[in-house]
């Protein structure tokens, strides 16, 4: 009883600020201090808000990209750490996981001046690459060690040649595995503030971004709606994600 | 994988944007939006905007390499650094048919002798905003930099004021309070200066540069140290939300920071003539008094005067006269040396 | 695009040798990860023994004289960071701040995680699945949502300085205070404790509480005897897991912060993106560094120590 009640509790501190960022975003008051009445007309500004829709393309492209690469390049690691005895590999792969945000977007950022790179898109593109990677290779190395040994030795068994091997019966049980890391990429790239923050240069502003300067400069609703908008887009995403891989949930 | 890679490919494909952009860098809240949308109606460009909130903040994001804005607009003592690292573009006055509105008086200044790289933008002070209700209900009369700093004072108001998050700006008030120079480096001094803001810290909410506006105006803040126009925006929008108080503001009596802000274009500019077309265009007297009247800024284009709104004309912490002009300072570029000692008295600052 | 499949082709031409596949498959991700994550930690290194460029960024680490190359690295930095306590100070602080909330999110967590565990199959994904759902949308967000709430305007701060009012209590404000920041660390954080400490509670052999159950123990013993021991794994990878997150951050303390609301992090930042001061920013991140990996070692060998799986 006791703990049921505790747990209620906890449940309610987690979804109370989500409710009233949700209602908020109703508010007809341009200050947003207190209640005055129901409006739709943050939502309406939203749409035509420029800066914000740039910063949504930007959000969505560098998360596709990013989210690719890391899936690529995260599912050889996982597979490789998964079948030989590496060292540096594994080492590489968790420590960005284990460290503070802010040492990867500083470090970055004095990488990217030092061989004069041009801050943008790309050299935000780079650093979620390098965070995600470590996410996928789990995921994919967590799928590999479920997977059952014997059915590749009966396809090499039958004469069937490693590549081929590969391409018709590991991939395929590995595709929810990588599925998965590269739908956490995804998430990970469009969630990140931190390391954006120290990599993004100009005209590379991403949602995160916006939203701190919005919060910092404490405009109007207009965060309110754009919270409102985000949370609907991931329940939509998770709902989907959650059909598609029911494991999904499992790997974090 | 393979439909992921084609979509991925599609994506790039597309152009994100079409049209022609500019890229601005600006202090938050300073651009009048009617301006703008004027402007991007005749050119048929967009203006795309990046905020900051202090200089330090702006020099340290374009020297780390932020390139690719066309139009910056950096305060006095930042164009000075930057013309000397050789971050500026020199302006092509020929294509400038405004630049006669501009008032002689704040042209040719030691930080750009011949306005070779920038033109002056606007004007602001770093002065007092408060509630005025809230203030008279209390009995307090505002008056000097004793109402952010002097702990008898704030006792009535405990936790009900917020300072600017920048280092120069709270020294250079608390300097003033002191009544030595803003630009006073001598350690000694500064640590005067540190040992007044720790003594009055514990007072204060917050250290604010960038939503004192919205606070001011809600009401949870009765007194921030702030920009001049944020201030006059702060007025504003109290009247037009029918708050039940009113904001106002003062220019203490020891003296404050004047801050020139000026028009600039980096060389690293990828549409020099835009932000040209730009420059020439809010230096229009119709134009440039949006600044005043929407921003609440000072004006350094004798072609505005007639377009602005006189009541504001009148204010002198919006406009000084010659004698509060003799009061006010402007902030000069620091060297490595001081930043870091400043640096380091405003981290200990903030830990006590 | 084109590079992608003549990967794949070497790959299938050379999957037929053994010893090449290794290569192949850890060569790309391990190339990316040293020239994106390990060389920048060397290089901040590196950075940490240089001057500060006199206008931001770096000054050249060599000096040109009478014709002849020579090091220009100094300690200078180093000396900064120990010469005075201000920073062993800013250190304490943030590790403070980062125990209290590992703390508070046990406290909380640890109910929440065994309410789940031990509730039937069909709810429990939902139960965990709401712990998950609030973590899926943005931190920013979240922080918003608690700036809202504490506005001294807003509905919450009313009701309690109402509350305090009638107990003749002093109102209090909670917008920019240590207090707010705490709440804020806790939130954006409890469900990394929660879901490690639910994947080990889950994991529990119930017929041992059945057992002690038989045998007398009453609820609290069988808790205290059975439960938290076999728990402790997956405290320690909870408390790692916010920990760390924690002691870097700086979003938070720079929005809702207050007066002395300041972390390492905040330091860091202000370094590299205000004062221009890198070599010194690259001096607080090392620091930063060392400490994350001496806490992931620390909660290794705990985990070890106690035989379980953290």
């Amino acid at each position: 009883m006791f703990l049921w009640l505790s747990a209620a509790l906890v449940y309610c501190f987690l979804y109370v600020p989500l409710v009233i960022v949700v209602l908020f975003s109703f508010n007809d008051s341009r200050l947003n201090a207190e209640w005055v009445g129901f409006t739709w007309k943050w939502y309406g500004k939203l749409l035509h808000n420029r800066e914000m829709l740039a910063a949504a393309m930007n959000s969505l492209v560098i998360a596709t990209v990013s989210a690719g690469a890391a899936t690529l390049l995260g599912t050889l690691a996982g597979i490789a750490m998964h079948h030989y005895r590496l060292r540096l590999l594994p080492l590489l792969v968790l420590a960005p996981i284990a460290m503070p945000e802010i040492l990867m977007g500083v470090s970055l950022l004095v990488l990217f001046i030092m061989v004069n790179m041009t801050l943008g898109l790309v050299s935000v593109m780079l650093a979620h690459i390098t965070f995600s990677i470590g996410f996928v290779a789990l995921s994919v190395q967590a799928r590999i060690s479920s997977m059952d040994p014997a059915l590749v030795e009966a396809a090499r068994d039958l004469g069937a040649s490693p590549w081929r091997c590969f391409r018709e019966i590991t991939l395929p049980l590995l595709m929810p595995g990588i599925l998965a890391g590269g739908l956490m990429a995804f998430t990970l790239s469009i969630d990140d503030f931190v390391i954006t923050f120290f990599t993004a240069g100009v005209g590379s502003s991403t949602l995160p971004l916006q939203i701190y300067s919005m919060v910092k400069i404490a405009v109007t609703p207009e965060v309110n709606a754009v919270s409102t908008l985000l949370m609907l887009l991931t329940l939509v995403v998770i709902t989907v994600a959650s059909r598609l891989s029911p494991t999904l949930f499992r790997a974090q | 994988m393979r439909k992921i890679l084609v979509v991925l490919m599609l994506f790039l494909a597309s152009p994100v944007f079409a049209g022609e952009e500019l890229h601005m860098f600006n202090w938050n809240d300073y651009i009048s939006e009617e301006v703008v949308a004027d402007f991007e109606k005749r050119c048929n460009c967009k203006v795309v905007q990046d905020y900051y909130s202090g200089t330090e903040e702006m020099m340290a994001k374009l020297l780390a390499g932020a390139s690719g804005y066309d139009l910056v607009i950096p305060t006095q003592n930042a164009v000075q650094a930057l013309i000397q690292q050789g971050f500026l573009e020199k302006l092509d006055k020929s294509a400038l048919t405004n630049l006669k509105n501009q008032d002689p008086g704040f042209l040719n200044r030691s930080y750009d002798p011949g306005n070779v790289y920038s033109l002056p933008y606007a004007y602001t002070t770093t002065l007092i905003g408060f509630n005025e209700q809230r203030l008279k209900e209390q009995g307090i009369e505002p008056a000097s930099w004793a109402l952010i700093f002097d702990p008898r004072i704030l006792e009535k108001i405990k936790g009900k004021v917020t300072v600017m998050d920048d280092a120069d700006e709270l020294f250079g008030a608390a300097l003033k309070y002191l009544g030595y120079s803003v630009n006073d480096v001598d350690e000694q001094h500064l640590r005067e200066a540190q040992a007044v803001i720790i003594k009055a810290k514990p007072y204060w909410a917050a250290f604010n540069s960038s939503s004192y506006i919205k606070e001011l105006t809600v009401g949870n803040i009765w007194v921030a140290h702030g920009y001049s126009s944020d201030m006059v925006q702060a007025r504003n929008d109290a009247l037009a939300a029918k708050r039940d108080f009113a904001v106002n503001f003062i220019l203490p009596r020891e003296g404050a920071v004047l801050a020139l802000d000026n028009m600039v274009i980096p060389k690293t500019a990828k549409n020099k003539k835009l932000a040209l077309q730009f420059i020439d265009f809010l230096m229009d007297g119709k134009n440039a008094a949006g600044l005043s009247n929407d921003v609440g800024a000072g004006n350094p284009n004798s072609a505005a005067l007639p377009f602005i709104n006189p009541e504001l004309k009148k204010l002198t912490a919006i406009f000084p006269d010659q004698k509060v002009l003799a009061t006010l300072e402007t902030l000069e570029a620091t060297n490595a040396k001081v930043r870091r000692l400043k640096n380091m008295l405003w981290t200990e600052l903030k830990l006590k | 695009m084109p590079a992608i499949w003549c990967w794949i082709n070497t790959m299938r031409k050379t999957m037929q040798g053994k010893a090449w596949h290794k290569y192949l498959l850890s060569l790309p991700p391990m190339v990316y990860l040293l020239i994106f994550f390990a060389a920048p930690t060397l290089i901040m290194l590196f950075a940490s023994f240089r001057y500060a460029g006199e206008y931001g960024g770096l000054a050249p680490w060599y000096l040109h004289e009478e014709g002849r190359l020579t090091l220009d690295l100094t300690l200078e930095n180093w000396q900064r960071l120990l010469g005075t306590d201000i920073y062993l100070r800013l250190f304490l602080k943030s590790v403070g701040y980062a125990v209290m909330t590992t703390l508070i999110c046990m406290v909380m967590g640890y109910p929440l995680a065994l309410t789940i565990a031990r509730s039937d199959r069909k709810s429990r994904d939902l139960l965990l699945l709401l712990v998950i759902l609030p973590f899926w949308s943005n931190f920013l967000v979240r922080i918003y949502a608690w700036m809202i709430i504490f506005s001294p305007v807003g509905a919450l701060t009313r009701m309690l300085n109402g509350l305090l009012d009638l107990v003749g209590g002093g109102p209090v404000t909670l917008m920019y205070s240590p207090t707010a920041m705490i709440i804020c660390l806790v939130y954006v954080h409890l469900p990394f404790m929660v879901l490690p400490l639910y994947a080990n509670l889950e994991k529990h052999d119930l017929d041992l509480l059945d057992a002690a159950q038989d045998l007398g123990a009453g609820k609290w013993r069988r808790f205290w005897l059975i439960t938290w021991p076999l728990s402790l794994p997956g405290i320690t990878a909870g408390s790692i897991l916010v920990f760390i997150p924690v002691l870097g951050m700086f979003a938070i303390p720079d929005l809702l912060g207050g007066t002395n609301g300041i972390m390492i992090g905040n330091v860091i930042k202000q370094q590299f993106m205000e004062s221009r001061d890198w070599p010194f920013g690259s001096v607080l991140s090392i620091v930063l560094t060392v400490t994350a990996v001496a806490v992931v070692l620390l909660g290794a060998r705990l985990g070890q120590g106690r035989g379980g799986r953290g």
